[in-house]
């Protein structure tokens, strides 16, 4: 244990003395008085270097767009679970984050033990699912491991009692939408998930599981996403389909949003700090996506 | 609600799903002895298990884990004589197989298949009951539309798949309860 902390601190400390630089132009997202704002991030407690250096790119833009939250989208902590090991794959890499204040909300993946349920950093109070609202925003961070009956029913209660007029936002690890290569969609989980989402107005869902960036054409009037490349990477393995809007395959990444009145804007940012996926959704309207 | 109550809410017929229309959720389960035995056995084990103090949420890493494997052990200790088919018991075990197969071979069956593969599913493991969940292996997704065909469970405890065989986990203790060997295809 004393081994691995010993190692972690020299790569953060090696990391730090890594500068690069992100100037307030390299920020696509409006940055309006009032909004609400987050970064989501998939695939990421690997603990190794790229997770780091992610990590870090996020802290810099949180300096130039302050977000508030981050939406973990599972795969939170890869193997090991030890205390050392949490340490290494959450607390020291997002410790800039976490002491600027940000909070994590996280939803469990494949790699994920479901006891991290009871981790304070991860917000979700004993509970595979759950949800909470920011600003005009309703969360629903879902368990897709396991969407048995009692998930779903609790999932229409909620949907239903969020109201028509606030923005709905559903996340989970398994993707019902993708191009990946490796996985794919998730037909299953689609089959119960979409028409609830349908029926009650769901506008936007992300997901991680592929080790790719992905923003997919809206399907059936709902925006998907896919981010699980902050940690984790699986070069060329997006294979861009009738689906796909636009991918990034070639370098970790990770997403952030902004949500000011019926306007939802989005910005992909590869772990060099190269925009790689921007635009803006409006509730009513199509997604007016700007190339990178 | 009773836990026998909530198994037997939860129906075991077919249900046909297309992306159009809302999951139905089952109300109903027909009254077999096999389930009947399952849901009794259950609640048996969640009664022994409710003397073992359940983990709460905690910044503390260690807290975590000694809370976690102090539960498994008192679950080792109160019931060291368990064996497999304890609670999925033979008749229990027929039942689930039968609903299983029956997934696998309906309409459906291709979709459950590939979810299943799409989790890095493992390799066959020797299961034994009261052993650790095998800390690095990822959970397979339990596909929705087989959930929704077998009896409901409490939070305590999950279906899980290991390679062939059909698993019920006690989620924090991260304990294999009982197991069906090679009850999947």
């Amino acid at each position: 244990m004393r081994m691995i902390r010993r190692r972690t601190f020299l790569l953060a400390a090696l990391l730090n003395r890594f500068a690069w630089s992100l100037r307030a132009q390299d920020v696509t997202l409006p940055n309006k008085s009032g909004s609400v704002r987050f970064a989501a991030i998939g695939d990421m407690g690997t603990g190794e270097p790229a997770q780091y250096q992610v990590a870090q790119r996020m802290l810099q833009f949180h300096q130039q767009f302050p977000f508030t939250f981050v939406l973990a989208l599972g795969d939170n902590i890869y193997g090991g679970k030890s205390p050392a090991e949490l340490q290494k794959k959450f607390e020291i890499p997002y410790k800039p984050l976490l002491d600027a204040g940000v909070q994590f909300y996280a939803a469990l993946g494949n790699h994920d033990d479901s006891n991290e349920r009871f981790y304070k950093f991860f917000n979700m109070n004993g509970q595979q699912y759950y949800s909470y609202k920011k600003g005009n925003v309703h969360f629903f961070a879902l368990d897709s491991n396991y969407l048995d009956p009692k998930q779903l029913m609790w999932l229409e209660k909620e949907l239903a009692a969020a109201g028509a007029t606030d923005w709905k936002i559903c996340y989970f690890h398994h993707p019902l939408y993708s191009s990946g290569a490796f996985h794919g969609s998730s037909t299953e989980l689609r089959v119960v998930l979409e028409p609830l989402f349908m029926k009650y107005g769901v506008q936007v869902v992300l997901a991680g599981h592929e080790h790719v960036y992905e923003r997919v054409k809206p399907q059936k009037g709902i925006y998907y996403f896919t981010e699980g490349a902050s940690g984790e990477l699986r070069v060329n393995n997006l294979k861009k389909t009738d689906l796909t809007a636009a991918g990034f395959d070639k370098d970790r990444s990770f997403l952030t949003v902004e949500i000011s009145g019926d306007d939802l804007y989005f910005q992909a940012v590869s772990r060099t700090g190269m925009t790689v996926d921007s635009g803006t959704i409006r509730r009513a309207g199509a997604v007016q996506a700007v190339a990178p | 609600m009773s836990l026998r109550t909530a198994v037997l809410l939860v129906a075991l017929v077919g249900i046909p799903l297309t992306a159009a229309d809302p999951p139905r959720i089952p109300s109903s389960i027909p009254d077999s002895p096999g389930f009947r035995e399952f849901s009794q056995r259950l609640e048996e084990y969640l009664n022994l298990q409710k003397s073992v103090p359940r983990l709460r949420t905690t910044k503390k890493r260690e807290e975590i884990v000694a809370r976690r494997q102090a539960l498994a052990q008192k679950i080792r200790e109160t019931r060291s004589d368990a064996k497999q088919g304890d609670i999925f018991t033979p008749a229990a075990s027929e039942e689930f197989r039968r609903i299983i197969r029956s997934v696998f071979q309906g309409p459906r069956g291709a979709s459950v298949r590939k979810t299943i593969r799409q989790g890095e599913p493992s390799v066959d493991r020797h299961l034994t009951v009261n052993s650790d969940y095998p800390e690095h292996l990822p959970v397979t997704t339990v596909p929705p539309t087989l959930l929704l065909r077998l009896p409901q469970l409490p939070p305590e405890v999950a279906y899980r798949i290991i390679g062939h065989d059909f698993v019920l986990q006690d989620l924090e203790a991260r304990v294999v309860v009982d197991f069906i060997p090679g009850a999947l295809p």
